[in-house]
């Protein structure tokens, strides 16, 4: 047995012990070190095993992190010497992987040991030996290479602090390096782990024919999705950014195929990995469509089962008419089947009529198309797009149809000439016939054709003038039916009034007055106008001022008319009254056509001119419907009042004229103590406002004072700038009554 | 009408001439004589049991319950002198009932062979005889002890207790090079928990998926064909090991250059060709 063969069987059996029991293992390295370390000149047999052994040692379960941190210490100066001095690829391989377990442990000691320089020293030149394998080393050891590079990410990128009591426990992550440290500078570990990170992207999205790396760098990405979730969504992104069937687009050699599935399915095992481990995951969504994605490109690419035959080369139309008639093949389109004419006589349309289908030889155009210049467009394209062979043999059937029915025609000419000739001597009566000759075929087919027009025609009653056609006269209304369809007018109007005012509100339009158009668009108002002025002018000039002396004749109709205007006025009282405050205004509109009306129709009359303006109304003639109207909607609307109805003042002003009347309802409602101010508001208002009723404001507000004693302190305000002779007159009466003691009665 | 997108395939058809580069030939037919399902022509010239002398790669065979695929495989490799250990993924280990809806269900990694052999036996030793269930059960019981779980396999953890099984010696660290799983799904269940597991021993591992399906015959034919495959993998890897040496890999040339892991996908791809009929999958993970 040679000393190399002897050898490794003794540290074979030293590594039996550890694997025995792992707590062996800190006592059998510094054993085994010496003969498989730097100054061994140790065989190359010796220094695979001993990578091997390095390699199996720190990945080993079997003995606590905390013991391999101590013991990493030691090996690092055999695995520097391994990396730069061996030339082994498996070595090498072992070495990287031995590097890889050992990185964290080393890191986590120079955190606890800032001054360590010495160790880290080392680590570092493995670190950057190994990083210098990974891009021209042979793929073995590259994957080694990619899986020392996570373990370097993962450590040098933060991770979370489980429990911050008990350091051991945790992690080992950038977390628990000191910002300060003076050999790991945070900053430059993070930069350097997110530079390396880039790094094993990169490979994914590179060349794809090397899926060794490719797989290896998928299947070491999931441990970083899983532990690091500061940098999982950029790994995610760009794993979703990947494309696993890259390699689909070069030639399918069996090798490819067998890349292509393996790749594709190892991106699928992470990804459904990471759903798996976060069920909730926001990326989710989107690993979901790309499994999918992926699953239909991967059957794009293998699947041929799935997918339907090729085409056939020759064209299968024509040749079997079971397959369905393909676009574009050059089929000689068979014979249509035309339907025979029927015998006896044909029409044009019939000789014209190829299709079977009743729906289609029904069609009316002109009823479809009503608009011919729609028809003239279609007719166009239409008469371009005709099949010529089609329209060929249209024509052929109905030249052949023609050919026939001029055939049959002859053929019957015959045989009537050969019946009558044989009838000739038995029926007598074909003689009526003498001078029938066969006609020749054009004539009869025109004949034929042309007959039923003819006969419809000749059944026509030749054109007559139409008497003159008057409706029967409806017999003249009764009084009860005019009033009956007046009311019904009437309700329909208030009708319109109630639904406009519902539907429009009140909308801040310049106001035509009198001059308005009484319709010009759809709101109250206007019906209002409409109404007023149906009250008031439609029955001028039928209700005389001489009431009841004109002629019997007219009485009827001039009867119905006045009711009827009664009844318009009775429907808009009623109306405003159904809510008079908000209908204030369609009440001015009323009562100032009432007034116009009036004063038109006085004029018309003659001679009182309009010296009468306000004030002395006597003028204004009592028949008028003005004054009429204003007291009895004075008188309906005064109970409702309450002191605070400033509407009232509004009302009062906007009406165009007032008299002695009018303002006595004022003093009327002074007597409810609650309304004295509105009343005397309105007088004085009005004083202000309207000067032409100055007077008789002045006249009531005096009789107020007189009568009203409640009203005296506002309507002493008034007197003292109006007439205050009045109040003098009183306080002298007042003197003399307090002189006789009758001192109770004070103002409130 | 050449403008119809739907004729487009029709004028490539009829024009084949005008496609810009002409595919590539189809990959040729294996010939006939290598795809015998009896495995009797496969590498005829190599030997069927490693030397112990050379260097070996450690294998895993993988299938739902660890009772037939993986089993037969394990035997097959194991009797090659090749270091095997076995495992199945499913939740509990399914085996056939007196119905399909009455399967015989065991605990993984406690419930023995035998004593799945003994129960069923007792059950129903005429039907347990006749399904070949008695029969499997007895070999397996001859190879290991019972069923293990791949999920609850701690690699690296060293196996010393399994020292009786067959093909035990080399796998005694708990770890392996090469895990051939025999279904897609198991093959999922795999890198999925590796993924779970975190690879923590820094260490490569190639998974293998070799599509068999669930019967006595497929594990047979199966199983050859995983032996086929093991021996390839570790010819390779014992070649790599022979390029030692001064300059080593750098010295070499061509092929020779290459090392084991590198030349995986060929392997594969060549065995492939051999067993058209077991789709393969494969990927790099780690421990």
């Amino acid at each position: 047995m040679n000393p190399a063969a002897q050898t490794l069987g003794q540290l074979e059996s030293a590594r039996s012990l550890a694997l025995g029991d792992g707590r062996y293992y800190p006592t059998i390295i510094p054993g085994v070190l010496p003969i498989i370390g730097p100054n061994s000149n140790a065989s190359l047999e010796i220094r695979r095993w001993g990578a091997d052994f390095l390699a199996e040692t720190f990945a080993s379960p079997a003995w606590p992190s905390d013991a391999k941190e101590s013991c990493a210490l030691t090996v690092l100066p055999t695995l520097k010497e391994y990396l730069t001095t061996v030339d082994d690829i498996n070595v090498i391989k072992s070495a990287v992987q031995t590097a890889a377990s050992v990185y964290p442990l080393v890191y986590r000691h120079i955190v606890a040991d800032p001054h360590d320089t010495q160790n880290w020293q080392h680590m570092l030149a493995i670190k950057s030996n190994v990083l210098r394998r990974m891009d021209a080393a042979p793929p073995g050891v590259r994957i080694c290479c990619v899986k020392f590079v996570q373990q370097v990410i993962l450590v040098q990128t933060p991770g979370m602090i489980a429990d911050p009591r008990r350091p051991g426990q945790n992690d080992i992550s950038l977390a628990l390096v000191p910002r300060d440290h003076p050999l790991i500078p945070y900053a430059n570990l993070e930069a350097e782990a997110s530079g390396l990170l880039d790094r094993l992207l990169d490979i994914i999205h590179g060349d794809h024919s090397d899926a060794l790396l490719v797989t290896a760098t998928l299947n070491g990405l999931g441990m970083l999705i899983q532990r690091r979730p500061s940098i999982a969504n950029k790994i995610l992104s760009s794993v979703l950014n990947f494309n696993a069937l890259k390699l689909a687009n070069s030639p399918l050699t069996p090798k490819t195929k067998v890349l292509i599935r393996s790749i594709e399915r190892t991106t699928k095992a992470l990804l459904a990995n990471v759903m798996k481990r976060n069920p909730d995951g926001p990326l989710n969504i989107r690993i979901d469509q790309y499994l999918q994605r992926m699953q239909r490109m991967r059957l794009d690419v293998f699947d041929e089962s799935s997918r339907k035959r090729p085409a056939p080369a020759e064209p299968t139309d024509g040749l079997d008419a079971a397959k369905r008639q393909r676009l574009g093949a050059n089929v000689p389109s068979p014979a249509p089947s035309v339907p025979p004419l029927p015998s006896g006589p044909v029409s044009y349309r019939e000789l014209l009529l190829l299709t079977p289908d009743p729906g289609a030889a029904n069609l009316d155009v002109q009823q479809m198309f009503p608009d011919s210049n729609v028809l003239l467009r279609l007719i166009v394209p239409i008469l371009q797009s005709i099949d010529e062979v089609k329209l060929g043999n249209a024509i052929n059937v109905v030249r052949s149809r023609y050919l026939d029915l001029q055939s049959r025609a002859t053929a019957q000419a015959a045989a009537v000439s050969t019946s009558m000739a044989m009838s000739d001597g038995i029926d007598d009566e074909e003689e009526y016939e003498p001078d029938f000759e066969p006609e020749d075929a054009e004539q009869m087919v025109n004949r034929l054709d042309s007959a039923p027009p003819d006969d419809t025609v000749a059944e026509r009653i030749p054109d007559s003038h139409l008497a003159p056609y008057k409706l029967p006269e409806a017999p003249p209304l009764t009084a009860e039916e005019i009033q009956k369809y007046g009311d019904m007018t009437v309700q329909r109007l208030v009708g319109m009034l109630s639904a406009a005012d519902e539907a429009t509100p009140k909308s801040k339009t310049t106001k035509g007055g009198f001059n308005r158009l009484a319709a010009s668009n759809f709101d109250r108002d206007s019906w209002v106008t409409i109404l007023a002025r149906l009250a008031t002018r439609a029955s001028v000039g039928l209700e005389d001022p001489e009431e009841g002396i004109k002629s019997e004749y007219n009485g009827v109709t001039k009867k119905g008319s006045f009711a009827l205007s009664d009844r318009v006025r009775e429907a808009l009282h009623s109306y405003i009254m159904y809510d008079w405050r908000r209908r204030i205004d369609a009440a001015i509109i009323w009562l100032n056509e009432e007034w116009l009306n009036d004063r038109i129709q006085s004029e018309g009359v003659g001679v009182n001119g309009n010296a009468a303006m306000n004030g002395h109304g006597n003028n204004v003639p009592s028949k008028g419907h003005y004054f009429r109207s204003v007291l009895k909607l004075l008188d309906s609307i005064l109970p409702f009042v309450e002191g605070t109805d400033k509407i009232l003042v509004r009302f009062m002003s906007e009406i165009a004229e007032v008299n002695g009347d009018v303002l006595r309802r004022m003093k009327k409602m002074a007597e409810d103590p609650e309304r004295i101010d509105l009343a005397v508001m309105v007088l004085q208002y009005l004083h202000l406002l309207k000067p032409p009723a100055r007077d008789i404001c002045v006249e009531v507000l005096t009789d107020m004072w007189h009568t009203n004693d409640r009203a005296k302190p506002s309507a002493r305000k008034l007197l003292s700038k109006w007439r205050p002779e009045i109040l003098e007159q009183e306080e002298s009466n007042m003197k003399t009554e307090s002189a006789n003691g009758a001192l109770e009665v004070k103002p409130a | 009408m050449t403008g119809d997108p739907r004729l487009k395939s029709r004028a490539q058809q009829q024009k084949p001439v005008a496609v810009p580069p002409p595919p590539p030939p189809p990959p040729m037919e294996p010939p006939a004589s290598t795809m015998g399902m009896d495995g009797a022509s496969d590498a005829p010239d190599r030997q069927s049991v490693v030397d112990d002398s050379k260097f070996k790669l450690k294998f895993c065979t993988v299938c739902a319950s660890n009772q037939n695929r993986s089993m037969e495989a394990h035997l097959q490799l194991a009797s090659a002198h090749l270091p095997t250990v076995s495992f199945g993924t499913g939740s509990l280990v399914r085996l056939p009932g007196p119905t399909i809806n009455q399967p015989n269900v065991y605990h993984f990694n406690s419930t023995t062979y035998r004593a799945i052999h003994n129960e069923l036996a007792q059950q129903n030793t005429q039907l347990y005889t006749q399904n070949g269930l008695l029969n499997m059960l007895s070999r397996n019981l001859s190879i290991k002890g019972y069923p293990e779980r791949f999920q609850d396999w701690i690699p690296g953890k060293p196996r010393l207790d399994h020292a009786e099984d067959q093909g035990a010696q080399g796998t005694e660290a708990g770890v392996v090079d090469v895990v051939i799983t025999c279904e897609e799904r198991c093959f999922d269940a795999v890198l999925d928990d590796l993924h779970n597991k975190g690879g923590k021993l820094n260490r490569p591992v190639h998974v293998f998926n070799v599509d068999i399906r669930d019967n006595h015959e497929e594990a047979l034919v199966g199983g050859k064909a995983i032996l086929d495959l093991a021996l390839s993998l570790n010819e390779a890897a014992g070649k790599e090991r022979e390029l030692h040496g001064d300059g080593g890999w750098q010295s070499g040339g061509g092929a020779a250059r290459e090392g084991f892991d590198e030349k995986v996908p060929e392997i594969l791809a060549a065995w492939q060709e051999r067993w058209p009929n077991l789709p393969a999958l494969w990927s790099l993970s780690w421990f």
